[in-house]
C-alpha cells in the first residue's frame, strides 16, 4: 500500500473516531438536563474507594457541570455518619454506599429511587435496567420492605483463599497422607480444615512451609459478627438445622429461627463456637487481627489459607510474595460450604439538596459499563446478570468459577434496624467466649437474653 | 563507683530517649519504606531502600493506593491549619480578656474562676452529642467554624487558667500608676499588661494550637467531607478499614505530625512555661 | 538559665512569697466611681468567654439532663418517649458499662502512677545532666505528636507477627505477645501508649519544680552535711508535693477522657477489655445506633465522677491564693 494511502486511511479513521467521540459526548451532554449541576458528596467504604474515585473522574468528564467529591470512610465511621445524617436530615452526603445489614436502619433516610425515576423520566440513563441486577443482589442491596433504597454497587461474599502451590506440592501431599490418612485437598468441612491448618502450622509440624495454617479474625469490630456465621451456617442450613430452627427470614437472617428467636442459643451454636476454638491455635493472633492483619498475613506468605471477602483478591494479585498469583493463589468455597453475604448498595440521601445529580451518579456508577469496568480494573465483584455472564468477566479471575455456587448457599446477617446494636453485644460476647472468660453455653444464653431485650420482646 | 553511677545514669537517659522517640521515628521511616518493607521480620529499623512512592501514590504491591495516597491530603492540611490557627487566636483573645478581669477585678469571685477552669476538664464525649445538636440547629455542620468553636470550649478555659498566673505576676502597682494617670482599664490591659505578658500569650497560643491540631473526637462528630475535615480524620478513617496501606498512612501521619512537632520545638520555652503554669522562667 | 520564681507563682506557696492583694474597694487611691466603672469594664471583659462557654456547656448539660430521661434512639426511627430513670437503671445493670468503668479505673491507677514515678525519675536523672536542654527538647516530642498519629504508630509497633515491640522482646527470648488480642496485654498496651505520651508532661512539670527549689535551701542543707539522697528526699521532695498533687489530679482527669488511642489501637477489644468509659459512650451514643438517651445518662454519670476530681483539683491548686481572693 502506498504511503500516502496509509496516511489517508489513517486520517479518515482518526476523523471518524473523533466524530464518534464528539457524538458520544454530545449524546451524554444532551442527555443531561440542565438541572444536573453543582457538587455532590459521595461517601464510600475504603475497599470500594479506588473504583469510586475512578468513576467520579469519568462522570465529571461526561458531565462537566457536576463536581463529585468522594470521601472514603471506614465501615465503623461510615454507618454511624449515614445514620447521623439521615436522621438529622442535613444532607451532608448525597450518595453513599451502605452495607446490606444496615439496610433497615438507614432505609427511612434514603430516597426511593424507583419512585424518583418515575417522577423524573428525563434523568434515567439509557440502558439503566434494574431487572438486569442479580436477584439476590437486588433483594439485599436494593430493597427494604419494598422500597428501592439503592442500586447494588458491588457484590461481596466470602471466599477461601488458599496457597495453590502448597496444596499441589506432591511432597507435602504425601506427608499429609501419611499423617492424616487421607488426601491433602482444599478442605470442604471445618473438621478437615482443622487438620489442614494443623499440618501447615510450624509449631505442630516443623516441616510446614508456612508458619500458620489459617488466618482468622475475631476483633472487636463488626468482623467477628459475620465470621461466626461461617461456622454456624453449616448447622443452621443443614437439613436437621432447617427442620429444627425453621425457615430463614431475609430480614432477620441466619442468626434467627423461623419464629424470630435467636438460633445460636442451642447445642448447634455451642458446636459452632467449639469449631472456632479448635482452629484458634493454628491462626496468628486471631483475636487481635482484622482485615488489615489477615490480608497482610496471607499476602506475605505466612499462612496457607484465609477466609476473606471477594475484594481481597485485588491485594493478593498484587502481593510480591504470591507471584505469579495465578499459580500461588487458589479460590474455593468456605469450608462447611456457607459463605456470608456482604453486598453494598449505592443509595441517595432523601435530604440531598442535589437529588438530580445524585440520582444520575448512582445510576452511572452501577451501569453495565461501570459494573464490568470496576470488576476488571479493581476486582470488585459484579452485581449485574449481564456482567456475571460476560465471557471476558467469567475468564478474568478464579473467583468467578465458584461465585455462583457461593452466592446460592451464602448465609445472611440481620438487616433489621436493631442490627448494629445486636451486632455490638454479640461481638463482645463472642470474643469473651473465645477468650475463655465465659463458658459457651452460658455466654450464648446471656447473649440471647440481651437480644430479646433489645428487640423489645 | 561514681563513674559506674554516671554511666548507668546516662544509659538510663539514653534508653528513655529511645523509648520516647521511637514511635515518631517509626512513622517517619515507614513513610519512606517500599511496600515490601512496611512489615518484615525482623523489622527494618534502618531502611536503605527509600521511596517517595507512598506520597505520590505510586508505591505498588497492594491494592487501595489511589484512595490512600496522600495526594488528596491538601484540603485536610488547609482545614487543620485554619482550625488550629483560628482556635489559637480566639482562645488567646478570649482567655486574656477573661484572665485579666479575674486577676485584677475578681469578677464573679472564686466560683466563676473555678467554673471556667472546670470547663477545661469536661470530657469531650460528654459534650459531643449536644454540641452536634447545637451546630445542627445553627446549620454549621461540616464547616471549619463548627470545629473551631468546638475546640474553643476546651482551649479557652485552659488559656484563661494559665494566663491568670502570668497576669498575677505583673505588679499591680503598674496598673495603678496608669489608672492614676487617667488610663482606662482597656488601655492598661492593652498597653501595660499584654506587652508584659507576651511569653504567656505565646504559651497559651502554642498550647491551644497543638491541642486543636491533634483533636479527633469533636472533628469526627461535626464534619463529613474534605470541606471541613482535619488531618486526624484523614488518618482515623482507615484504621479499622480494609487492608491498611501502612506506607501512605505513615506518610499522612508524618504530614500531620511534623508541623506541630516542629512548632512545639520552636516554641518550647513558652510551652514549658505554660504547661508548668508559669513556674519556670527563661 | 532557669530563674527561681517564688513558688507562689503557681499558687503553691504556703503563705510565703507575694503579699495577698487587698480587695478592690479597700485599695487606697481608688475612688468608688472608678471602682464601679472598672467593675463594669471587668464584666465586659469576661463576658465573651462566659457567654460562649455558657451557651456551649450549659445548654448541653440541660439537653443531656432531659434526654437522659427519654428513650431516644436514632436507629429505631421513633420519636423520643419519656422513660424516667430507666436509662440510669440500665447503666447500673449494663455489663459492658461495668467493664468500661473498671478498665478506666485500672487505667487511672496504673498509667497515672507509672507516669508520676517515671516522670519523677526522669526529672531526677536529667537534673544537671550534660545536654539537659537537648534531652528536654526531645522529650517534648511525644506530647506534640497528635494522638491519632501515635495510634497509627502503636498499631504497627504492637503487631503480633511483624511488630518491633515483639521483635525487641524476642531478643530477650520472650515469645510473641498478643498485644491486641489478649485482654491483659491489650490493657498493658494502652497503658504503655498513654505512658509514652504523657510521662513527658509529668517530667516537665516536676523538672520545673525541682529547678525552682531555692539555692539557699540546698546550700543550707549541704552545709548541714546532707547527702545527695537526703537532699532529694528531705529537701526537694517535700517542696514538690503540692505540684505532684496538681499533676496527679490533672492526669487522672485526662485519663478518664482517653479515647483516641483506644479507637486507633484496640477498638476497645478484645472482647470489651479495653473499653474506657469515654470510648463506650462513643459507641453507645455515636457509633452503634445513636442511642441518645442512654448515652446522655452515661455521660452525666461520667460528669459526676469528673466533677469530683475537679473539686479535688481546685482545692489542690489553691486557687484562692492563685487568684488572690
Amino acid at each position: 500500500m502506498p504511503a500516502y494511502r496509509v496516511r489517508y486511511v489513517r486520517g479518515v479513521a482518526l476523523a471518524v473516531v473523533a466524530l464518534a467521540l464528539c457524538a458520544a459526548a454530545g449524546v451524554a451532554l444532551a442527555g443531561a438536563p440542565s438541572r444536573v449541576a453543582g457538587t455532590i458528596n459521595v461517601w464510600v467504604v475504603p475497599e470500594g474507594a479506588d473504583a469510586m474515585h475512578d468513576l467520579a473522574q469519568a462522570f465529571m468528564r461526561d458531565y462537566p457541570s457536576v463536581r463529585v467529591q468522594v470521601t472514603p470512610l471506614s465501615w465503623e465511621i461510615l454507618y454511624a455518619r449515614i445514620l447521623q445524617d439521615v436522621s438529622a436530615g442535613t444532607g451532608a452526603f448525597d450518595v453513599a454506599t451502605w452495607d446490606v445489614m444496615t439496610a433497615g436502619s438507614v432505609a427511612r433516610g434514603m430516597l426511593d429511587l424507583e419512585q424518583f425515576g418515575r417522577q423524573n423520566p428525563d434523568l434515567i440513563l439509557p440502558g439503566h435496567d434494574p431487572s438486569d441486577f442479580d436477584p439476590v443482589a437486588w433483594r439485599t442491596a436494593g430493597l427494604w420492605e419494598g422500597k428501592n433504597i439503592g442500586f447494588p454497587f458491588y457484590l461481596n461474599t466470602m471466599f477461601l483463599y488458599y496457597r495453590k502451590d502448597l496444596f499441589n506440592d506432591p511432597n507435602l501431599k504425601s506427608q499429609f497422607r501419611q499423617k492424616y490418612g487421607y488426601e491433602l485437598v482444599v478442605p470442604d468441612t471445618w473438621g478437615k480444615a482443622r487438620d489442614v491448618s494443623e499440618f501447615f502450622t510450624r509449631r505442630n509440624n516443623p516441616s510446614s512451609p508456612t508458619e500458620y495454617g489459617i488466618a482468622l479474625m475475631f476483633p472487636r469490630t463488626h468482623t467477628t459478627f459475620y465470621e461466626f456465621l461461617l461456622f454456624f451456617g453449616p448447622y443452621r442450613r443443614s437439613d436437621a438445622g432447617m427442620k429444627k430452627f425453621g425457615p430463614i427470614s431475609f430480614e432477620y437472617g441466619d442468626y434467627f429461627t423461623g419464629d424470630l428467636k435467636p438460633a445460636f442459643d442451642s447445642p448447634e451454636g455451642v458446636a459452632a463456637i467449639n469449631t472456632i476454638k479448635s482452629l484458634l491455635p493454628f491462626s496468628p493472633d486471631p483475636l487481635g487481627s482484622d482485615y488489615g492483619e489477615t490480608i497482610e498475613y496471607f499476602a506475605r506468605g505466612l499462612v496457607a489459607m484465609v477466609p476473606q471477602w471477594g475484594a481481597a483478591w485485588a491485594s493478593f494479585k498484587a502481593a510480591e510474595a504470591l507471584q505469579p498469583a495465578d499459580q500461588r493463589v487458589g479460590v474455593a468455597l468456605i469450608p462447611g460450604g456457607h459463605s456470608v453475604s456482604g453486598n453494598w448498595g449505592l443509595g441517595v440521601n432523601a435530604s440531598s439538596r442535589n437529588q438530580p445529580a445524585a440520582f444520575l451518579f448512582a445510576q452511572y456508577a452501577t451501569s453495565k459499563v461501570a459494573d464490568k469496568g470496576k470488576f476488571l480494573k479493581f476486582g470488585l465483584l459484579p452485581t449485574r446478570t449481564s456482567t456475571l455472564n460476560d465471557p471476558q468477566v467469567k475468564a478474568a479471575d478464579p473467583r468467578m468459577a465458584v461465585l455462583g455456587q457461593i452466592v446460592a448457599t451464602q448465609t445472611h446477617r440481620p438487616r433489621i434496624p436493631e442490627e448494629p446494636r445486636l451486632e455490638d453485644v454479640a461481638v463482645g460476647t463472642f470474643t469473651e467466649i473465645l477468650l475463655g472468660s465465659v463458658a459457651p453455653e452460658q455466654g450464648l444464653r446471656q447473649l440471647a437474653q440481651e437480644w430479646t431485650k433489645i428487640l423489645g420482646r | 563507683m561514681d563513674r559506674v553511677w554516671t554511666a548507668l545514669r546516662y544509659a538510663a537517659i539514653a534508653l528513655a530517649l529511645v523509648f520516647f522517640l521511637f514511635p515518631a521515628y517509626w512513622i517517619a521511616i515507614t513513610a519512606f519504606k517500599v511496600s515490601a518493607e512496611w512489615f518484615t521480620w525482623p523489622p527494618i529499623v534502618f531502611p536503605t531502600r527509600l521511596t517517595l512512592g507512598n506520597f505520590l501514590g505510586t508505591e505498588g504491591g497492594f491494592s487501595g493506593s489511589l484512595a490512600t495516597a496522600i495526594g488528596g491530603i491538601v484540603p485536610y492540611l488547609r482545614n487543620s491549619a485554619v482550625v488550629a490557627l483560628g482556635t489559637a487566636a480566639s482562645s488567646t483573645l478570649l482567655g486574656s480578656l477573661a484572665a485579666y478581669a479575674l486577676s485584677r477585678f475578681k469578677v464573679g469571685g472564686m466560683s466563676l474562676a473555678s467554673w471556667i477552669i472546670s470547663v477545661r476538664m469536661l470530657p469531650p464525649i460528654a459534650a459531643a452529642l449536644p454540641v452536634y445538636a447545637i451546630f445542627l440547629k445553627l446549620q454549621l455542620l461540616n464547616t471549619v467554624w463548627a470545629v473551631m468553636m468546638a475546640h474553643l470550649i476546651f482551649t479557652a478555659p485552659f488559656a484563661t487558667w494559665i494566663l491568670l498566673s502570668f497576669f498575677n505576676e505583673i505588679p499591680r502597682e503598674l496598673d495603678e500608676a496608669a489608672w492614676v494617670d487617667g488610663a482606662s482599664p482597656w488601655t492598661v490591659f492593652l498597653r501595660v499588661v499584654l506587652p508584659l505578658s507576651a511569653p504567656g500569650l505565646a504559651a497559651v497560643a502554642s498550647l491551644s494550637f497543638i491541642q486543636s491540631w491533634g483533636e479527633f473526637l469533636m472533628a469526627l462528630v461535626l464534619t463529613s467531607s474534605s470541606d471541613a475535615q482535619t488531618l486526624p480524620l484523614f488518618l482515623g478513617r482507615y484504621i479499622t478499614g480494609w487492608r491498611i496501606a501502612w506506607g501512605p498512612l505513615a506518610g499522612a501521619g508524618l504530614v500531620t505530625m511534623v508541623p506541630v512537632v516542629a512548632f512545639s520545638l520552636v516554641m518550647q520555652r513558652y510551652l514549658i512555661r505554660g504547661l508548668t503554669f508559669g513556674a519556670v522562667k527563661y | 538559665m532557669a530563674g527561681k520564681p517564688p513558688a507562689s507563682a503557681i499558687g503553691l506557696g504556703r503563705g510565703s512569697g507575694q503579699p495577698t492583694p487587698l480587695p478592690e474597694a479597700r485599695r487606697p487611691g481608688v475612688t468608688t466611681t472608678l471602682a464601679r466603672r472598672q467593675s463594669r469594664t471587668a464584666w465586659l471583659m469576661v463576658a465573651p468567654l462566659v457567654l460562649y462557654l455558657a451557651a456551649l456547656t450549659l445548654y448541653p448539660f440541660g439537653y443531656m439532663l432531659v434526654m437522659s430521661l427519654f428513650r431516644y434512639d436514632l436507629a429505631s426511627w421513633e420519636p423520643p418517649s419519656f422513660l424516667g430513670l430507666g436509662n440510669y437503671q440500665a447503666a447500673f445493670a449494663d455489663r459492658t458499662a461495668a467493664v468500661s468503668w473498671r478498665f478506666t479505673a485500672v487505667l487511672a491507677a496504673a498509667a497515672v502512677s507509672i507516669e508520676l514515678l517515671l516522670g519523677f525519675l526522669l526529672a531526677v536523672l536529667i537534673l544537671d545532666a550534660r545536654g539537659e536542654r537537648w534531652i528536654r527538647s526531645a522529650l517534648l516530642v511525644p506530647m506534640a505528636v497528635p494522638p491519632v498519629v501515635a495510634g497509627v504508630a502503636w498499631k504497627m509497633l504492637f503487631n503480633y507477627q511483624y511488630g518491633p515491640v515483639n521483635w525487641v522482646l524476642s531478643l530477650f527470648g520472650v515469645s510473641r505477645v498478643s498485644w491486641l488480642g489478649d485482654p491483659f496485654w491489650a490493657g498493658v498496651g494502652i497503658i504503655v501508649a498513654d505512658v509514652w505520651q504523657w510521662t513527658p508532661f509529668v517530667f516537665l512539670v516536676l523538672y520545673a519544680g525541682l529547678q525552682s527549689v531555692p539555692d539557699e535551701l540546698i546550700e543550707a542543707a549541704r552545709v548541714d552535711g546532707a547527702s545527695t539522697g537526703q537532699l532529694l528526699w528531705q529537701v526537694r521532695l517535700p517542696l514538690l508535693r503540692p505540684l505532684l498533687w496538681v499533676v496527679l489530679i490533672l492526669r487522672l482527669i485526662d485519663v478518664v477522657k482517653l479515647f483516641d488511642i483506644i479507637y486507633m489501637v484496640t477498638f476497645g477489644g478484645p472482647g470489651s477489655a479495653t473499653h474506657s468509659i469515654s470510648y463506650y459512650i462513643y459507641k453507645v451514643g455515636l457509633s452503634y445506633g445513636w442511642d441518645v438517651g442512654y448515652a446522655s445518662a452515661l455521660s452525666l454519670l461520667l460528669l459526676a465522677v469528673v466533677s469530683l476530681l475537679v473539686n479535688l483539683l481546685i482545692r489542690g491548686l489553691r486557687l484562692r491564693e492563685l487568684l488572690g481572693f
